[in-house]
């Protein structure tokens, strides 16, 4: 295991450069993220076994995402607590090159179009996901899961029609139910994307369409929907992870209409449950942060939490039919390194499968081999 | 701070603060009240049945809780002693008092906790969407209905049977067992039984029953000498079981009721009582549409059985359930009402469970105010809501005839 140390910044995000199998970059924020500056560090694996940070760059608010550019190999954006969104050129110190602000509130994801790779997608508090080229100064398209018109521009939904919110904000001191924690783009399509917000919802957008929710159901039970994420060989399969301490496997083909809100007909108030996931992975001992399926294998999936560990899963359920499913998947490995809250993960596109990268509140990064656990 | 708040959120470390977060989906006590608890054929109900106590109880109840009465899509009503539960005439007591004949109705007798029970089944249908309000309560005329008429008959198969039989031992000697399996010396049962009649007797000269009682008004048959009845009206406000002067060394001198070498007697027994409670239950959301003060949040009911033989440690099984399904601990609830069907099972239940004493049936228990059977789980409803704060945690329970406990989690808003 290698590790670093973001000395005075909490880490919250890390993601290897899709073009240099050395370097990582840490999305960081000083104070737990709770109030203060941000830093991103960009950090070298060198050939010895030692990480070294040849860059970082400091910003007025925390840091809490990272994207590296698909296009460009130098560059990369992250996402910040004040509502901006800034992009950051390797040959550049000191300043971002580009910095966007529209959200009102902080931005929780960015994630870069892995299919077209010319666009990136942010998530925020403000219940907006946006979606943004490196090539201009506003955001191409707004996508709002609060306020979707379901049907037509000139019958705006019912309020009854909308799936019950267990989190409302006269019942909560924070109100994170419209709070977007993640939105990415499918590895299989330029166009879908899939978001989870606070209210424990997951949704599927397909932006060619005139109305580009596609599919929205709850997730987690009434309890918020932390992460989500792609698996990268099949195209139905979804991942997500929440505050119920589960992470759940999704088949998008399993959802059926009677699971979503409709124009038409109220959502009874009782349909807080949601569908039946195709899987649900339980150990994490609190609320899991971050959840991501494998790049080298279909089956298997990395998830952070507050309980301190990273746990490497392996999801045995066949999505052609649920009675095949086996019983030996469950919890392959559980990565205790860290001493404080785990929060930020990724897998290693390069070398050897199996390598994956986290950072939490301890301060650290470690580099470490999912298969040697 | 939103980011600290978002944060522990997220992280929720005990179910408390799970439970204690407010969802428009939250089953949630509108009114809870009763009548006053009258003495078994000699009190102030001695002359009426359970469906007048009812009827006469409905009606304040609507007039105090301000509740449009067409909102009430079903009626539960407990009740134990009444034939078939008082299936036709708590109908027919519910219609006169002025709930809509759209109401639909059940009785439901689960013994003494028949009132719980009737929450209960009102609350999980709001859970489940089949209705939004309903009314749960409890009533029982042990003056009219307690006595050798409501012994069971068995069939003659059966008679022999030994677990039948465990089924028909009366509640005293099931007791009586309790005290000799787990060695519950008398005096310790005394001592509980008079701190019963002195925190009831406490709380009745102070007042403190004043907001949960409904006066109602019942009548006392008079005959004259020539056998014609008249009916003397007088209003019921004031508990009767409850007498001053008790302490452990009056108890003492009492004879045992049920066993020549036992410890249970009329002082440490519930006493035979008379009356009705009721509880409204409504969905949050419709309750906020709607406008109406919500006084409490219905968390979860659960029912655990026992051997019929020691049917009073049916609390220590029921409590650990309902808390162990709630996430909850025995230090996260703060006020306990477990009934008191006699003071060693309730003793035993408490001390097994580590319920601290001062938490523990605040106002007295069944042991001064009386179990009238089929309201008691409703009346204690009506007594904790009054004894918790905003934010807190209640629990009631009790033991059940035939070998259960159930128990049940409410918080206070």
């Amino acid at each position: 295991m290698l590790s670093f140390r973001t000395r005075g910044y909490n880490g919250y995000a890390v993601q290897y450069s899709p073009y240099f199998d050395n370097k990582l970059a840490v999305a960081t924020a000083a104070n737990y993220g709770l109030v203060g500056n941000g830093r991103l560090f960009v950090l070298n694996i060198e050939p010895n076994g030692t990480i070294s940070s040849p860059i970082s760059w400091e910003t007025q608010d925390g840091l809490f995402d990272i994207a590296w550019s698909e296009i460009h190999e130098n560059q990369l954006t992250a996402a910040s607590g004040d509502g901006s969104i800034k992009l950051f050129d390797l040959t550049v110190g000191e300043f971002p090159v580009m910095n966007w602000k529209e959200h009102t509130r902080e931005v929780f994801s960015v994630n870069w179009n892995l299919v077209d790779k010319a666009n990136f997608v942010s998530a925020s508090w403000d219940g907006t996901i946006k979606i943004w080229s490196p090539q201009r100064a506003q955001s191409l398209l707004t996508l709002n899961p609060g306020s979707t018109d379901y049907t037509t521009r000139t019958s705006p939904l019912q309020q009854t029609a909308k799936p019950p919110m267990s989190h409302q904000q006269q019942h909560q001191g924070a109100n994170t139910a419209q709070c977007i924690y993640n939105a990415s783009f499918s590895p299989h399509s330029p166009s879908t994307l899939i978001s989870c917000d606070g209210s424990s919802h997951v949704q599927i957008w397909d932006t060619r369409q005139p109305h580009p929710l596609q599919i929205d159901w709850v997730a987690h039970g009434g309890m918020e929907t932390l992460s989500c994420d792609w698996n990268k060989y099949k195209s139905t399969i979804v991942a997500s992870a929440g505050t119920d301490k589960s992470v759940r496997v999704w088949d998008l083909r399993m959802l059926t209409n009677i699971d979503q809100p409709q124009s038409q007909a109220p959502m009874p108030a009782y349909h807080i449950r949601g569908p039946t996931p195709l899987n649900q992975l339980l150990g994490h001992e609190f609320a899991v942060r971050k959840v991501q399926w494998s790049p080298h294998d279909s089956q298997e999936l990395l998830s952070t939490s507050y309980d301190m560990t990273a746990r490497v899963w392996r999801d045995e359920s066949n999505d052609r039919a649920r009675f095949l499913n086996m019983n030996n998947g469950g919890c392959k490995g559980v990565m205790g390194a860290h001493k404080e809250f785990v929060i930020g993960c990724d897998y290693s596109l390069w070398g050897e499968p199996g390598w994956a990268a986290t950072t939490g509140w301890d301060e650290m990064v470690h580099v470490w081999d999912s298969k040697r656990l | 701070m939103e980011r600290l708040n978002q944060l522990s959120g997220q992280l929720s470390p005990s179910s408390k603060q799970a439970l204690l977060k407010k969802n428009p989906d939250d089953v949630v006590i509108v009114g809870a009240y009763r009548t006053a608890l009258t003495r078994g054929g000699k009190g102030k109900f001695k002359d009426v049945g359970s469906d007048y106590i009812l009827t006469a109880f409905l009606k304040e109840f609507v007039k105090k809780t301000g509740v449009d009465v067409n909102l009430i899509e079903d009626v539960a009503v407990g009740n134990v002693l009444n034939r078939s539960a008082g299936a036709f005439e708590h109908r027919g007591a519910a219609l006169a008092s002025g709930i809509p004949n759209t109401a639909a109705f059940v009785a439901i007798n689960r013994q003494c906790s028949s009132g719980l029970m009737a929450v209960s089944d009102i609350a999980n249908k709001i859970k489940t969407g089949e209705i939004d309000c309903g009314l749960a309560a409890g009533v029982e005329s042990m003056s009219s209905n307690y006595g050798p008429q409501s012994l069971p008959k068995v069939s003659e198969q059966l008679q022999n049977d030994p677990e039948m039989q465990k089924c028909l031992i009366p509640m005293g000697i099931t007791n009586e067992n309790v005290v000799k399996k787990h060695n519950i010396p008398r005096s310790k049962q005394d001592a509980f039984a008079a701190a019963s009649y002195q925190k009831a007797e406490k709380a009745v000269s102070s007042g403190a029953f004043k907001d949960e009682i409904l006066p109602i008004e019942s009548f006392l048959a008079e005959e004259d000498d020539d056998e014609n009845v008249t009916w003397k009206s007088i209003v019921v406000d004031t508990d009767e079981g409850p007498r001053p002067g008790v302490t452990a060394e009056s108890l003492g001198k009492l004879k045992p009721a049920f066993a020549k070498d036992g410890t249970t007697h009329a002082g440490n027994a519930s006493q035979v009582s008379d009356g009705a409670a009721a509880v409204l239950l409504m969905r949050r959301s419709l309750a906020e549409q709607k406008g109406y003060k919500i006084e409490g949040k219905f968390v979860l009911c659960t029912s655990a059985g026992v051997p019929p033989e020691i049917m009073g440690i049916g609390p220590a099984v029921a409590i650990p359930r309902v808390l162990q399904k709630t996430g909850l601990k025995v230090s996260d609830v703060d006020v306990f009402e477990v009934n008191e069907a006699f003071a060693a099972q309730c003793l035993y239940s408490a001390e097994s469970v580590n319920i601290p004493s001062e938490k523990l049936n605040i106002r007295g228990g069944a042991i001064a105010l009386g179990h009238p059977l089929g309201a008691t789980g409703a009346r204690q409803y009506a007594t904790i809501l009054r004894l918790l704060k905003p934010g807190q945690i209640g629990l009631t329970s009790m033991c059940i005839g035939t070998g259960m406990g159930a128990a049940s989690v409410l918080i206070k808003e």
